[in-house]
Parts: structure tokens; C-alpha cells; sequence
């Protein structure tokens, strides 16, 4: 079967197994490896990506069924020259790194999160990071990076009279 | 003190950038198309001898280049004792052990032949658990026990104990025949937790000029080369090991396991290979945190004295020696610290049994040791009507006071931490109120822990742009040591930035001898090796500059990357052209430098079979944590954390708060819900993200922590590792916490839900041990 879709931004044309997860065609194919194919079950987040802009996991997404839709991966957030991600760069600001294996999926997850919800508060954001784990950091300080960038999009947004994350 | 001031700061993490856009490559991102794929046939049963393994139809089926045996790689390994084998030869030891390994084109084409291998196995009856292994007929997990390579003298051995260490002070017949003492004796029972890196185990091997070269994602690049020399019976400079930025190591990747079986395929084929555990194989075949049994008496008399404790500790060590055999030894230093006792004697012994083997885990042995040495305080505490905190501050180890082993400790160091903890409880408050309801519990515990020192090397090269590169065999797992601290030691050292530091990442044909990344070692052991490599870096450029200044060496110092005369601010010269003047007329500037431990001495015929007789960096910790327990469900919540560590002296205050806060919560999970089980057939029961609990960010706290500096340490600046002991006094914490909430005694970990509701209902029988003697010296080998 032919799969056609966009693969962050560019036209992307696939014949193989629709059933193939996505995230086997990023990593193997496409060598695309910053998605994380880690427990490859739903459960880790590692894997995230945006399919039309919404964050999923890539290891649960046949690539059957994103013909026709807009996959965004960690590279296509922030690609070549461009500047972080403000998540990326508070992520970088704050120490919050450390093996990084789940921070791109972390990234994919909680840039649509702050996208949707500019006035989460901190149970809110724990809670959208349900569906992503990390086992070095302890997350608190996760937390407080989504949440300093979420104070600083607000406060930029009062001065431009709109809030983009 | 302007060496320290150029040294310590929160410098964040050159690698954080490419890790957050994904751009890192970590070892299983290597994976090319011209590569063969490498897939393991596994044991599916726990015990048993190979009658049949015909390799000859899997050989000719599409796309398969190599399939290998044992017999291919007929060498032993291990530590200790060499009872390793890369693939099972002759006998199978436990659920999941590799038996064969097929490289082919594609890893579909691999997994297809595996079904083409002839494999009969005749089934032997399991040894699953320590109490099976130790009866006096069970049947031997290592027939040929005796038979084996031993690579360190001096423990006892016999049958199914693989290794026994044991440490005696003073006469603790005595002390327990005194007429004014309590006897209170408790026991504790543990399971296994299980690392659960991101990146599983994966090499990528290829042959090259008649070598070796394993990519792979490992704590240990030395072991690695060693064991895979040994294995496949090549001197182990035959083998060049690197290694690309590791996704989680946590001791898992402490010992060598897959690596090798990557060369041995890429020398049968030509090819590169890459071998990387599915999800399943990682954790149905990690090498987790031991599950342990240990029983503990104490003499206490009615001012609170310890006159007399012993103890005896099981620790499984699964189907080969592995780790356990050395972690015996830790016993001594963790249950055996903490508090002054008068006499003392520990026996722990690693015991083979059919499941998979255990390894090496973050404060490994330390952890459940703390948790039963806290609890049986507590009971102590309990029995004979002492405040926990006082009992504590009186009987805490001291300047002077003597370890099990007999080690001299020096300078109060628990004592004003335990008051530390008061003042940071003042700051933060308690969190009782929040209970609402349920039943409230706090609790506060010591830990004793130590810096594995041991054996490292650093290069110094310094460049003509004014850079400098470090070459060393150190791993950067994600705790930051490769990326802040050395290269903070560095800069502090020549005067430079820490961006002026390039860190060469491991390559054992480029680097000196190095224990590996583990043991809240490599700020201290490689940071030593590199001051030392520093000094002579310092003293060539300083002599180099002297002659071209007409001043003599010692009125010159290092700043700013300039050369200076000292008293003289922005005097002299730059220091690219002091390297470039030495380049023309002496020749490069570049500095070597080691490290070893200084094997502080224990008290002669006190500890027996140890690997380390006594610690030459002790590091102590004070945890306090506050939970509520739900009556109706058992369910655990931590309502607060709070930690006081000794640090020695802190080079990156935010990276060291940053892996407090990680190394708690990893203790969180091992104290009440990562829970690993062995099935009927000898089985990891889980083996997935689905069975196995891992922490979650709405399960965890903010931990407040306060950083203890000042205690003595031979480390560089006088630092000690930070990395590895934040996880050690969690279950002793949550221990206490839980068994004061509820009112009943705990004496296992994890504390899921069922288990506290058991426990609150007295359903929960208390551990027994039938297999340890109650007379202590009968649980040794004499």
C-alpha cells in the first residue's frame, strides 16, 4: 500500500506495510533517530511526535493511518539554524537534562500541552506528563521549566497582546 | 582559594542542546543499512542440559551471515570467580540465557532463522530461591564449581555460595552474655529492582586490522575490552572499545554482558554487527538490584549502648557470581555503619540460584541494608523506649570511632548533619496537615556510603588556540561528571573556561586504565587523575612562559588564559603564545596523570573475602520523609522529602540538587511500588512498562535538600561523589515513615498498596528464614 504524507514539512512517500509503526519508518528509514523507540508499547512517551499537530506516540501510529496528515518530529521543531523551542531553551536554561533519551518525546508532548493550555497550573502540568516517563531526573524540575516558560509567554503575550507559545 | 572560585559554578550542560532537539546519537541510533542485525536464541527454560544444538539448517536460511555457540567463544568470565559464559555451554542456568546468536542481513531474517536452530534441552529441576539453594542436598547451581578460575583470592566458596565475605570486631559473645543488655533481632526481606535505562544494551561490533571495535553504550569501556578478550580468548589489547553518549546506565551497564558477542560475530563475518536488547529481553534479563534476606541482633543496654550486633545477609546473586560476589563485601560498610557498635560481626553471602543473574544498581547492597540497619534502629528504639532522633544523635558514627572492619572514621560528620536536618525541617516546615484524614507518618534515617575509588587516567593536551583536551576512558551516563565537573576541575586547574575544556569521549586505544563510571566515583577518581595530568600541563607552561618573561616560574600564575605575573593583573602573556613558543622549541604542551585508592587500613583479621577492607571516602547522608497512608487502600503517599548529604565540597551546586532530586525518586519506586517477581517457570514477571511501576511525576515531591561541606575527603578540592548515594537511605525512610503511620512493624520493601493493607490488617506474615542458623558463626563457612 502507498502511504503519502508530509514529514515536517516536506512530501514523504512510503509503499510498504500500512500496519508498519511510524516510529520504525522515522528511526529506520528515515534515520530520523530523535524519536526514541524506547518501550514501544504507548507507555513511555519517548516516542512522540505531532500528527496535525497533535502530540502522539509514534510506536502506536501504523503508517497506515496517518495518509494525508502533517507529521512533525523532534527534528522538525527546531531544525538546522533555528532557535530552541522556548520549552527547548528553558529545558537547556534550567539544568533539566541528564541521560536525555525521554526528552524528546517530553518536548513533543508538552510543546502541544503549552500550546493549548497558556494558564496550566503545576498539578495540571504533572498531569499532562502522564503519558511520559523519565528515570534519571525526578521531574520536579521538568515541572518548573513548563511552568517558567508558560509565566514567560504570558508576560510576552501582555506586552504583544496575545499569548503563542 | 581563586582555584576553587574558578571551579565551582553551575555550568550547565554542553550536551543538553543536541539532546533536546534529538540530534544526539546515542549507540542504538547507530544503526546503518550496510550493518548485519545480531539476534540471541534464549533459554526458555530455567535449568537444564543441552543434549542437541544443530546450528547447520539456521546457517543456510535467507540472509544469514553468521550463527555462533558457545563453543565459539569457550572463555569464562566474571569477578571474582570466572563462571560466566558468553553463550551457555553444556548447561543452562536460567530463563532467558543466550544460547546461539544469528547475524543476518536484516534483523526480520535473523529472528525468522531462529526457528531453523535445533535446540534439545533435557530439563533439570530448578533452584529458584536462596532457601532452595541452601539446603544441604540442593542440587548445585555450578556442578563444577571448584573447577573455576578464581580472580580474587580470599573468599569462601562452596557449592551454591558463590562467594562469602564476612567481617568480625571484637567478642560479640561477650557483649550478648552481658546481664545488662536487651537482645532485639529482626529481619528483613527485599526483592529485586529493576534499572530500566531508556537505552537498553546494545553494541555494534566490527573487526578491523585484525581488532576488535565494540561501539556500545556502557559504564565500563575497560571491562568490556577485558571481558570480551577473555571470552573469546584474544589478549584483551586485541579489543578497542568506545563510547557514544549512553542513555541511562544506573549500574546496569556496569558489567559486561552482550558487548562481546558483537566482535566475536563481526570476526566470523567481516561485517559490523549490531546486537540490542528488545525491551523485553532488557528487563527479563536485567541485571537488577539483588533481592536479599537478612537477619540482624543487637545488644543494647538500657542507656542506649550497642554493645554487640551481628547479622547474616543473603544476597541472590541469580544464576552466575557477577557483582554480588563483590558487593559481599559492602555489607560491612553499610549495615556495619551508620553507628558506633562494640562488637561486631557480618557474614553476607551471594547465593546462586536458576533465575536470571543480578547486578550492580546505584548504591548497590546499600540500599536495603540501610532499610533493615534504620528499621532495626527503630525497633531498638521501640523495645527499649528511646526517641528515634536521639537514640540516633547519641550512637551515630563519630571522629574516632571504629567500623565493623575496624576502620579509624574521622571527624563528626553524622552527628551535625542529623542537626542539619532540624534546621532545614525548621525552614521548610512539616507537612502533617496535608495527611487530611489518613494516617500520618515522618521519619529520619542515616546512610553510610562510600566513593569506589580505584584505578584512573587522564591526558591533557594544550592546544595553540588555547583549548584544552581531556582524554580519559570516563563515560557521560547523564549525571553530568564528562560535561560540569571535570571539565570545571580542568579550567580551575589552567586558568581557562570550562567551554576551553574539550572532553574526549571514551576510547580504550586513546585513554588509560579506568574502573568505569559507577560508584559516585569519576569526579573524584578521573578529577584526581586529571589535577595530577594539570600539574604537569602547569609546570611546562609556567617554564616555558618563565623564559620568555625572564621570571622565574613560581611568581607566575594561571588566569583568564593568560600567563600572568603574580600581583600584576593582566601582565605577561596569552597562553596560545606560550603553547606556540614551546611547540617551536620544546614541543607540545600535554600532561598525564593517576589515580588510585590509598587502601585506608582496616584492623588487622577483621575482614575476611572483601574486596575493600575499609572505605577511603565515606559518605553519609540524613533523609526525613513524611507520608499519609490510606486505611482503605494501603495506597502511599509521600506528602514530603527531605535530604542532608555530605558532599565533601560541591563543584555545580544545580547538577548535584539535580541528581538528589533523581536518585530520590528512583528510591521512591524501589520503596513502594517497582516490584519485580519470578514466575513458576523462573521468569521475570515484569517485563515491560505495563507490569513494572515506574515513578511518575504526579507521584513525586519537590525534595529539599541542604549540601553538607567540610567533611574530610582525598578526592580533588575535596570532593566526593554526589551521583550515586542520594538513592541509598529512600527505603529506610519510607520504611520508617510507613511502619510509624501505620503502627506495625515493617520488614519488607516495596510497600504497594496490598502489602500495607496486609500489613495494617496483620495478614502479612513477618519474614522467617529456616535457612539461616540461629547460632551466627553457623552461617559461615568457618
Amino acid at each position: 500500500m502507498v502511504v503519502t504524507f508530509q514529514l515536517n514539512g516536506e512530501d514523504c512517500r512510503l509503499d510498504g506495510d500500512p500496519m508498519t509503526p511510524l516510529v520504525d519508518i522515522l528511526r529506520q528509514e528515515r534515520f530520523l533517530t530523535g524519536t526514541k523507540a524506547v518501550c514501544r508499547e504507548g507507555f513511555c512517551g519517548a516516542c512522540m511526535v505531532h500528527v496535525d499537530d497533535e502530540a502522539v506516540p509514534s510506536c502506536l501510529k501504523p503508517i497506515g493511518l496517518v495518509q494525508g496528515c502533517a507529521v512533525t518530529t523532534i527534528e522538525g521543531l527546531s531544525s538546522g539554524n533555528q532557535a530552541l523551542h522556548p520549552l527547548q531553551a528553558n529545558f537547556e536554561a534550567a539544568d533539566a537534562v541528564q541521560c536525555g533519551m525521554c526528552f524528546p518525546g517530553m518536548v513533543m508532548s508538552l510543546s502541544a500541552f503549552v500550546r493549548d493550555n497558556p494558564h496550566a497550573s503545576r498539578p495540571e502540568i504533572k498531569a499532562a506528563m502522564v503519558g511520559n516517563i523519565c528515570r534519571c531526573t525526578g521531574y520536579e524540575r521538568i515541572v518548573d521549566a513548563v511552568a517558567d516558560c508558560l509565566d514567560q509567554a504570558r508576560k510576552a503575550g501582555q506586552l504583544a497582546g496575545g499569548i503563542h507559545v | 582559594m581563586s582555584e576553587l572560585s574558578a571551579t565551582v559554578m553551575n555550568l550547565p550542560r554542553r550536551d543538553a542542546r543536541d539532546k533536546l532537539r534529538g540530534r544526539t546519537k546515542y549507540t542504538n541510533d547507530r544503526a546503518r543499512p550496510d550493518m548485519l542485525h545480531a539476534v540471541l536464541l534464549r533459554s526458555t527454560v530455567p535449568a537444564g542440559r543441552i543434549r542437541k544444538l544443530d546450528v547447520s539448517a539456521a546457517l543456510r536460511c535467507p540472509g544469514v551471515r553468521a550463527v555462533a555457540t558457545g563453543a565459539d567463544a569457550p572463555g569464562l568470565y566474571g569477578i571474582g570467580i570466572a563462571d560466566h559464559p558468553l553463550l551457555a555451554i553444556d548447561t543452562i542456568r536460567y530463563h532467558g540465557e543466550p544460547i546461539a546468536v544469528i547475524a543476518a542481513e536484516t534483523e526480520k531474517q535473523a529472528r525468522a532463522a531462529l526457528a531453523a536452530i535445533v535446540l534439545e534441552i533435557e530439563p533439570l529441576a530448578p533452584v529458584f530461591t536462596m532457601a532452595d539453594a541452601l539446603q544441604p542436598a540442593a542440587r548445585l547451581v555450578h556442578e563444577g564449581w571448584r573447577g573455576y578460575e578464581v580472580i580474587t583470592e580470599g573468599g569462601a566458596r562452596a557449592g551454591n555460595i558463590a562467594w562469602e565475605a564476612k567481617s568480625s570486631r571484637g567478642d560479640v559473645d561477650a557483649a550478648f552474655a552481658r546481664p545488662d543488655i536487651r537482645i532485639v533481632e529482626s529481619s528483613f526481606t527485599v526483592g529485586r529492582q529493576s534499572h530500566v535505562p531508556f537505552e537498553p544494551r546494545v553494541a555494534i561490533g566490527s573487526w578491523e586490522d585484525g581488532r576488535a571495535h565494540i561501539q556500545t553504550s556502557t559504564q565500563v569501556p575497560w571491562t568490556v575490552r577485558n571481558v570480551t578478550g577473555k571470552v573469546m580468548q584474544l589478549p584483551p589489547g586485541r579489543v578497542r572499545v568506545t563510547v557514544p553518549p549512553v542513555g541511562g546506565g544506573f549500574g546496569l551497564k556496569f558489567d559486561a554482558s552482550i558487548e562481546p558477542i558483537t566482535a566475536l560475530l563481526a570476526r566470523m563475518t567481516g561485517r559490523t554487527v549490531v546486537l540490542e536488547n528488545t525491551r523485553q529481553e532488557e528487563m527479563a534479563t536485567c541485571l537488577c538490584r539483588e533481592n536479599a534476606e537478612i537477619r540482624i541482633r543487637s545488644a543494647v543496654t538500657a542507656e542506649g549502648y550497642i554493645a554487640g550486633r551481628e547479622a547474616v545477609v543473603l544476597m541472590d546473586c541469580g544464576a552466575y557470581g557477577g557483582e554480588q560476589v563483590f558487593l559481599t563485601t559492602m555489607t560491612a560498610h553499610t549495615l556495619g555503619g551508620n553507628y558506633k557498635v562494640g562488637a561486631t560481626r557480618l557474614v553476607s553471602r551471594a547465593v546462586y540460584t536458576n533465575t536470571p543473574p543480578n547486578g550492580a544498581f546505584r548504591a548497590c547492597n546499600g540500599v536495603y541494608n540501610t532499610f533493615a540497619l534504620e528499621r532495626h534502629t527503630d525497633e531498638i528504639c521501640e523495645a527499649l523506649g528511646f526517641d528515634p532522633m536521639e537514640f540516633r544523635k547519641k550512637n551515630v558514627l563519630g571522629d574516632g570511632d571504629l567500623g565493623a572492619t575496624g576502620q579509624v572514621f574521622e571527624a563528626d560528620v553524622l552527628g551535625p548533619m542529623l542537626d542539619r536536618m532540624e534546621t532545614l525541617r525548621a525552614s521548610t516546615g512539616t507537612s502533617e496537615a496535608k495527611a487530611d484524614g489518613r494516617l500520618y507518618g515522618i521519619a529520619t534515617t542515616v546512610g553510610t556510603w562510600f566513593v569506589f575509588v580505584g584505578p584512573s587516567a587522564a591526558t591533557v593536551n594544550l592546544n595553540a588556540d588555547g583549548s584544552a583536551t581531556l582524554v580519559t576512558s570516563g563515560v557521560e551516563i547523564g549525571s553530568g561528571t564528562m560535561v560540569q565537573s571535570l571539565p570545571q576541575i580542568v579550567a580551575g586547574q589552567l586558568g581557562l573556561a570550562p567551554d576551553q575544556v574539550i572532553v574526549r569521549e571514551a576510547d580504550t586505544d586513546a585513554a588509560g586504565l579506568d574502573v568505569g563510571v559507577g560508584g559516585g566515583r569519576t569526579t573524584v577518581s578521573i578529577g584526581a587523575a586529571s589535577v595530577a595530568a594539570c600539574a604537569e600541563v602547569r609546570e611546562k607552561l609556567l617554564r616555558t612562559a618563565g623564559e620568555m618573561l625572564q621570571t622565574r616560574p613560581e611568581d607566575l600564575l594561571l588566569r583568564d588564559g593568560r600567563v600572568e605575573i603574580t600581583g600584576r593583573p593582566g601582565s605577561g602573556m596569552s597562553i596560545p603564545a606560550v603553547v606556540a613558543h614551546a611547540q617551536a622549541t620544546t614541543g607540545p604542551i600535554t600532561g598525564s596523570g593517576a589515580f588510585t585508592a590509598k587502601n585506608t587500613p582496616a584492623m588487622s583479621g577483621c575482614a575476611m573475602g572483601h574486596f575493600i577492607d575499609a572505605l577511603d571516602i565515606p559518605v553519609f547522608v540524613v533523609h526525613e520523609a513524611e507520608v499519609a497512608v490510606d486505611a482503605d487502600t494501603g495506597h502511599v503517599e509521600v506528602l514530603a522529602y527531605r535530604v542532608v548529604q555530605d558532599v565533601g565540597r560541591v563543584l555545580n551546586p544545580r547538577a548535584v540538587m539535580g541528581q538528589i532530586q533523581g536518585g530520590v525518586v528512583q528510591g521512591l519506586g524501589y520503596a513502594l511500588h517497582e516490584e519485580v517477581t519470578i514466575t513458576a517457570d523462573g521468569r521475570i514477571a515484569q517485563d515491560d512498562f505495563e507490569t513494572y511501576r515506574l515513578p511518575l511525576a504526579q507521584d513525586v515531591v519537590p525534595v529539599a535538600a541542604d549540601l553538607y561541606e567540610g567533611a574530610p575527603s582525598m578526592g580533588p578540592l575535596g570532593t566526593k561523589g554526589a551521583g550515586e548515594v542520594p538513592i541509598l537511605a529512600v527505603g529506610a525512610a519510607i520504611g520508617c515513615a510507613v511502619a510509624r503511620a501505620i503502627g506495625k512493624p515493617v520488614r519488607q520493601l516495596p510497600l504497594t498498596p496490598p502489602r500495607v493493607l496486609r500489613l495494617l490488617h496483620e495478614r502479612e506474615p513477618p519474614p522467617e528464614f529456616p535457612h539461616i542458623a540461629p547460632g551466627w558463626a553457623s552461617n559461615t563457612l568457618g
